[in-house]
């Protein structure tokens, strides 16, 4: 083995040692920021997967990330055209955005042949193919490609072109063609035409009929097409090497010297991270990663793997001499021979070859907070040093496997003198495209014919310019442009038939912004049209750690940028105490035997018990799979038995100045709780004109076999169910002391309104309340008015859900719908228990009534804001969108990603999903961690980016971007789209390359319907807008007759 | 009718749901006219049910005649007379086969109804449902088997149904290699499988069991066989199973296996396929005791397999490795109960651990949520405590175990460097001698393939 021979001189007793140690350990930190940043899937966080790369404009960024990570910037072509072909992407789309991109570069003239528009116009329209060398040689060869004209091209143009060429050629005939061909024998590239003739046979071409003439001019064209590009050397951009020896061997030889490392180090790296499920923890995990593996794989004896021959000894090496984890980086890049140049580069891809446990050392390492067993510091480090070491081994065994025997840093030398890879466009590749956009576009062959060089060198140039990721790039755009303009119109259009209410509502609503909640709060208004809601983020500004009665332990409640420094727990009545002693003792009992049944199963001796036992098992697995909502109902019922008693309480209220998890320093102090409250009702504009009831619902969502169930839940409680902060917001709402502070503040709530805090599922539709004892005997029959409406709201909410099952058929009945989800969420073969913000498109911010009766299909976050009492500086408005636009836009982009490449940039499909050290997925028995989305969560997603259609004006827009980094760069990079509506008219303005433009709708057409269900009953796929009649009782039935506003 | 008619009329309803199934998903697929998903589901629910009623008819029928051993013939499915050959379709119902009828039909009917929820819309889910039917032909064959021959023929469609579904997930590479591993680790226990019954064929004349381990129904039996030639059978039997059981030194395929969609996992490496190697020992259990020698070898093999994966578990983190060891340390268990002739024991202990291993199987997506109701109801963190020997080893010695699980056992190592490696060499060697004979014909290079690129070069839309 070379192992030990260096290329550079030798380096490790360099007196800037400290230096280079310290500029390695910076680039690996640089080099981290591009590594997956979910944490553990126990507390899903949905974020922009290219989160690192938002400095940039989007396009730039995907394409990128498309190189660093190898996976997809876009919707592949064909997704693209199937859109195209189905009329979601339509012809004034592509032309509508093929203009704005090329702005006046659109009429430049390519020869005879078009302008440059008309050509991107057909690559568009019309699949191109293109394909490997020896697959084009195949439909050259063995397809109809050079007998019959595509099926695009039109008759007419069909025959014109074969009437030329005939025309042209039997001109050319007469004019004593014949000589020339055997004179040119020997040169039998010089003419396309002689060697047509040759292969047809020209004698009697007087006698040829339609379809020989059709392939005659159908070769005539190829020919010429190649004779043209061959004159034209393609644009071979320097073809940059890969820096990894592996990805080398992987060209050079086929076999990936990846394979036996990451088999290792899967599994290392999983048992260096888990969160306490192996039985047998890995010795000395304390001392770190790097230390762990020397001591467990220095010894003699271990496996005989030919790959690691030598490295027990190495290790034993590098634990004699001490020689610490950066040293032996260095030692790896010097055995490499990896240049200053390219060590960025280097650290780099050799960290995202095991992407997923990279990325999860890294978070464990640096937000440790949210997990038991964080990592200690370094481990990052660690981690590529034995990743380098493994390397080595592996990369010199495979090396070795091909005949190479020299030290490891010629390696990549060699090997890349070793790729032959032929310049990949190859005549006949490019001379495809060519011939066939000829046929769409209707060039004749002697049109071709006579281009001179360089109208040939431009129309080449001009085609490869446009590659597939440029055509990509304006599908993409004009794929949001149809949603957009159609969402922009409808608004416009809305906003003119809706009217501000002036009763007192009967009562109002308040839900999390989430897109899910955006149907059953139109469903709320259509059953109650005296009802008003609200949208705010659903941790209701309650930002604390929570711990439910029947808890373990205290879990945060809030936005994953907020750590909480209050504590709330639930306590149970006192009245209660002694059964909840007891009920607690025998759920103790029943939970460390199911621990133990868990664990015993898979020993030795337990094993034998269970086993011989086992058949009993077959019970629970039968009645679970075949009848999953009667056993869930006969679990629930038999669990009642053991679940807290129904009276409890929060510790909400702290006696001791500071917050704290002990006895006496749970909760808030009365003069945080008025603040928490007043922030609350000044966000969504709710400061008078108070219903007698307003109902808070967090929402969080249950459901089966789904590792991924946190990301489900409430993204503004970092992945946990929102019940207990809209329970506490109630509680400080109704608390008279907070009430006579806030009207001290100028917020006064009458005496008759009442809060109540409720929880709704958003798996299986139910709702469940808060505090009902406490409920004034008073508010009963309002409570059970809006009772009556919220369970209509469910059985609706879930009808409509129900379109977009396959398993659920469309003649459902809302009752039955509800059922139907139910069945979903206690189901363990159900592997879309819902699907989350798959579909989410837009976000909203304004008042609700200006957009109330909109359907907007479950694709919208509804952010409730007041313009009419915000101050002139936009304060709430600013305050709104900080954490609004993040947020919103992470959860729209990952999706997007996890859309447009899910083997790459998602998880993959759920269906072979190991759950890893308790804190991650792997696909099958071993692979990386896949953070991301799974195929199952974003098959009905379309991947476009996020609108944010803002009830405010373009300046303070302006005004709030350039004081928030963090929403400038989302908007002017386009990662998201930006609109605003103005308060008092339906004039729209778009964002659009950093200023605003008004919008000049399109259309003021926008279908009226008398309820959701009549618009979309029936269909499964998305759906455009409509107002809805019943939705709100301030529309305007007149529709577009109706003149108001300033527009 | 009678009572014989009807007997034999009722295992015939066991044995033909499954081949309708498969006759049906196979036909359709290969017309390319595959069924959709609701008709798919509905036959193999169809199928099922109506195997799985019939063989509980038979039992209970055969508890109420008090019978204990019903032959189906079948007729010869191919005579060779010169060779005094002839493949015989024969099947008993006795009391091995009746409860592994019921298991096979039971798990797999469940595992086909969470199959069709879990599987929906999946682009796979026709080829799933073909490897579906084979498998459940497969087990349903294997269980009722009367001759050798017809066992070997269930035990391959086992066999070729495993190895295509651990490879389900095609586009990726690690499906496609495990696929392979567990397919030639197959392929080698029934290499040793077919030699066993052709040695059998040899020595009694006969492949039937009834001949083969006397008249007396199972496990009363009496093999005719002498001593030694049983240790020969036998052992190539304990081969067979041992490959199919993931027995060592061959069980570093089994956790490799769970690269499929969880059920498939579960029903193949939790359930019933793995069992299949101590079915199969339990079936010719009078050949053991024919010999001592060949039962402590039984013993031995299960015993120690048992503890190496009860040892490797420990130390697996994740939920479907940690499952597969466990699997496999009661399926040794299960094997060492079979030498030690305690064979309705390892009966129950089958039927019981393949229930109970399905069920985890099944659930094992839902760990994250079950860890955390176990930790709310018990109030804290949950803890691991080291087993008692654990404690007692030194250091060092903790160490090198802890090491030798984590490895698995160093088994797959030893594998692929003393039995792959030399075997790949002797073939390169030959193929280069090939290649030299051809080129000296050719008088050049010979081979189109070796100017093909390793890795060609894929045209995915990426370039600029």
């Amino acid at each position: 083995m070379s192992q030990s021979s260096t290329c550079g001189e030798g380096s490790s007793v360099d007196n800037a040692a400290d230096t280079d140690h310290s500029t390695l350990k910076h680039l690996i930190e640089h080099a981290a920021h591009v590594l997956p940043s979910q944490g553990a899937i126990t507390a899903f966080v949905h974020h922009n997967t290219l989160h690192a790369f938002e400095d940039l404009p989007f396009d730039v960024a995907v394409r990128l990330g498309a190189e660093v990570f190898g996976c997809r910037p876009y919707l592949p072509e064909e997704r693209f055209r199937e859109e195209v072909t189905r009329g979601r992407i339509r012809p004034q789309d592509l032309e509508a955005v093929l203009i704005e991109d090329l702005s006046e570069e659109a009429d430049e003239l390519i020869g005879s042949l078009g302008t440059r528009f008309h050509l991107r116009m057909a690559m568009l329209e019309h699949p191109l193919q293109t394909g490997s060398l020896h697959e084009l040689r195949w439909a050259v060869e063995e397809t109809d490609a050079l007998r019959k004209f595509r099926e695009e091209t039109p008759l007419v143009l069909r025959s014109e072109i074969i009437a030329a060429t005939k025309q042209w050629v039997m001109r050319e005939l007469t004019n004593g063609r014949q000589g020339h061909g055997t004179s040119d024998q020997s040169h039998p590239g010089s003419d396309p035409v002689t060697r047509v003739f040759e292969l047809f046979g020209q004698s009697n071409v007087e006698k040829w009929d339609d379809a020989i003439w059709e392939a005659f001019t159908l070769h005539l064209l190829w020919w010429i097409c190649r004779d043209g590009v061959e004159g034209v050397e393609p644009e071979n951009p320097e073809r940059h090497l890969p820096v990894r020896p592996r990805d080398l061997l992987l060209d050079v030889t086929g076999e990936d010297a990846d394979r036996p490392v990451h088999e290792l180090l899967i599994r290392f790296c999983a048992a260096f991270l888990d969160q306490g499920f192996a039985d047998w923890p890995l010795p000395n995990r304390e001392a770190g990663l790097y230390h762990a593996f020397i001591e467990v794989d220095r010894h003699a004896g271990g496996p005989p793997d030919r790959w690691m021959r030598g490295l027990g000894k190495e290790l034993q090496r590098l634990h004699l001499q001490q020689v610490s984890a950066l040293e032996s980086i260095q030692e790896s890049l010097d055995l490499f021979g990896v240049d200053e140049d390219s060590r960025e580069e280097f650290i780099t891809q050799t960290l995202l070859a095991l992407r997923g446990f990279a990325g999860m050392i890294w978070q464990m390492e640096t937000r440790g907070d949210r997990v038991e067993h964080p990592a200690p510091q370094g481990s990052l480090i660690d981690f590529l040093a034995i990743r380098l070491i493994l390397d080595r081994f592996s990369a010199a065994y495979f090396a070795r496997r091909v005949g190479f025997r020299g030290p490891l840093c010629e390696l990549s030398s060699t090997l890349g003198q070793r790729l032959h890879r032929s310049s990949h466009a190859e005549v006949e590749t490019r001379a495809y495209l060519v011939f066939q956009l000829a046929q769409v576009r209707g060039w004749e062959p002697h049109q071709l014919h006579e281009l001179s060089q360089s109208v040939w060198r431009k129309l080449i140039r001009e085609i490869e310019s446009f590659s597939s990721l440029q055509r990509r790039r304006v599908y993409q755009l004009a794929y949001e442009r149809k949603y957009n303009v159609s969402l922009l119109d409808a608004v416009a259009v809305h906003s003119q038939r809706t009217r501000e209410p002036d009763d007192t509502p009967a009562f109002q609503v308040v839900c999390c912004i989430d897109d899910r909640e955006e149907s059953y709060r139109r469903h709320l208004e259509e059953i109650a049209q005296d009802c008003e809601t609200f949208g705010f983020a659903g941790f209701f500004a309650v930002a604390m750690y929570y711990r439910g009665a029947a808890d373990a332990y205290y879990l945060p409640l809030c936005p994953v940028v907020i750590k909480p420094s209050h504590y709330v727990c639930e306590e149970v009545a006192y009245s209660f105490e002694g059964t909840h002693r007891r009920r607690t003792e025998v759920r103790r009992a029943l939970g460390t035997a199911s621990h133990h049944l868990h664990q015993g199963s898979r020993t030795f001796w337990g094993g034998i018990l269970t086993g011989v036992l086992g058949a009993v098992a077959s019970i629970p697995l039968v009645a679970r799979v075949l009848a999953p909502r009667t056993t869930s109902e006969m679990v629930k019922l038999f669990g009642g038995f053991v679940r807290t008693p129904p009276i409890t309480q929060l510790t909400l209220e702290r006696v001791e100045p500071d917050p704290g998890p002990d006895e006496g320093h749970l909760g808030y102090s009365i003069n945080e709780m008025a603040g928490i409250v007043e922030r609350v009702l000044r966000d969504i504009g709710l400061t008078s004109n108070f219903a007698r009831l307003v109902i808070f619902t967090g929402h969080g969502s249950s459901s089966l076999n789904n590792p991924h169930e946190s990301a489900y839940n409430c993204g503004a409680c970092a992945g946990g169910r929102g019940g207990p902060n809209a329970r506490a917001f109630a509680q400080m709402a109704n608390d008279p002391r907070i009430r006579r502070m806030l009207a001290d503040r100028g917020l006064p709530i009458p005496e008759t309104t009442v809060f109540v805090g409720t929880y709704h599922n958003t798996c299986d539709d139910s709702v469940m309340y808060f505090d009902l004892d406490r409920l004034p005997t008073s508010h009963r029959h309002d409570f059970d008015r809006a009772k009556t409406c919220i369970d209509q709201a469910r059985q609706r909410n879930a009808h409509e859900r129900c379109r977009r099952f396959e398993s659920a058929k469309l003649s459902l009945t809302p009752p039955q719908a509800l059922k139907h989800v139910e069945g979903r969420s206690v189901d363990l073969s159900q592997a879309r228990p819902e699907y989350n913000h798959a579909t989410n498109a837009v976000t909203i911010v304004g008042r609700r009534w200006r957009f109330r009766g909109l359907f907007l299909d479950r694709r919208a976050f509804l952010a409730s804001y007041d313009p009419v009492q915000d101050d002139a500086n936009s304060t709430i408005l600013e305050r709104i969108l900080q954490p609004a636009v993040p947020v919103c836009a992470g959860i729209s982009l990952e999706y997007y990603f996890s859309c447009v490449d899910p083997e790459g940039w998602g998880c993959g499909s759920k269906l072979p999903h190991n759950v890893t050290s308790l804190l991650g997925v792997m696909s099958g028995a071993a692979s990386d961690l896949r953070p991301g989305l799974s195929q199952q969560m974003i098959e009905i997603h379309e991947p476009i980016r996020q609108v944010f259609l803002i009830e405010s004006t373009p300046d303070a827009m302006l005004r709030i971007m350039e004081d928030n980094e963090d929403i400038r760069k989302l908007c002017v990079n386009n990662w998201v789209y930006l609109a605003t509506l103005d308060p008092h008219s339906s004039q729209i303005h778009v964002f659009r390359s950093g200023r605003f433009e008004p919008y000049v709708p399109q259309t003021h057409e926008l279908p009226f319907v008398g309820s959701s269900q009549d618009w979309y009953r029936g269909w499964r796929e998305n759906l455009g807008f409509a107002s809805i009649k019943n939705g709100s009782s301030g529309v305007v039935t007149t529709g577009r007759f109706a003149q108001q506003g300033g527009a | 009718m009678s009572l014989d008619h009807f007997m034999t009329l009722l295992g015939i309803l066991v044995i033909l749901p499954p081949a309708i199934l498969l006759a049906t998903l196979g036909l359709s697929t290969l017309v390319n006219r595959p069924l959709g998903e609701t008709w798919t589901s509905r036959l193999s629910q169809v199928c099922v049910s109506t195997g799985l009623a019939a063989a509980v008819v038979m039992l209970v029928m055969m508890l109420t005649l008090n019978t204990r051993f019903v032959p189906i013939e079948l007729g010869n499915l191919v005579t060779i007379p010169q060779q005094h050959f002839h493949f015989h379709l024969k099947f008993v119902f006795d009391r091995l086969s009746v409860p592994f009828v019921i298991l096979s039909y039971v798990l797999g009917g469940t595992v086909g109804a969470f199959t069709t929820r879990y599987l929906h819309r999946e682009r796979g889910y026709n080829r799933f449902s073909l490897c579906y039917a084979f498998f459940m032909l497969g087990m349903i064959v294997t269980s009722l088997a009367g001759t050798i021959e017809v066992l070997f023929l269930g035990w391959e469609l086992v066999g070729l149904s495993s190895a295509l579904l651990v490879a389900y997930f095609h586009e990726r590479p690690s499906p496609v290699i495990n696929g392979l591993r567990v397919w030639t680790v197959y392929r080698l226990a029934d290499a040793a499988f077919l030699i066993a019954a052709v040695a059998m064929h040899h020595l009694t004349g006969e492949g039937d069991f009834s001949v083969l381990m006397g008249s007396g129904p199972w496990p009363a039996g009496k093999a005719a066989l002498t001593g030694g030639q049983a240790i020969f059978v036998g052992a190539l039997l304990l081969i067979a199973a041992a490959g199919k059981s993931a027995m060592i030194p061959f069980s570093g395929w089994l956790p490799r296996a769970m690269e499929g969609p969880t059920p498939s996992s579960a029903i193949f490496y939790g359930a019933l396929s793995v069992h299949l190697g101590a079915f199969l020992l339990l079936r010719v259990s009078p050949i053991l005791e024919q010999s001592v020698l060949l039962s402590v070898l039984v013993v031995l093999m299960g015993l120690t397999t048992a503890l190496y994966a009860a040892i490797t578990a420990r130390v697996q983190s994740d939920i479907k490795s940690s499952l597969a060891y466990a699997s496999l340390t009661q399926v040794g268990i299960i094997v060492a109960e079979i030498g030690f002739g305690l064979r309705y024991i390892a009966l129950i202990h089958i039927i019981g651990h393949a229930c109970l291993r399905t069920l985890q199987l099944l659930r094992a997506p839902t760990l994250l949520r079950d860890y955390q109701t176990m930790e709310n109801a018990i109030g804290g963190r949950l803890h691991s405590h080291p087993s008692s020997w654990q404690q007692r080893l030194s250091p060092t010695t903790r160490v090198w175990w802890y090491r030798f699980a984590f490895e698995r056992g160093y088994f797959d190592s030893f594998l692929n460097e003393y039995i792959v490696a030399p075997f790949q060499a002797i073939f390169e060697w030959c193929d280069g001698m090939e290649r030299r004979w051809t080129d000296f014909l050719a008088g050049g290079q010979s081979r189109e393939s070796d100017v093909v690129e390793a890795q060609p070069h894929v045209v995915e839309q990426m370039e600029m």
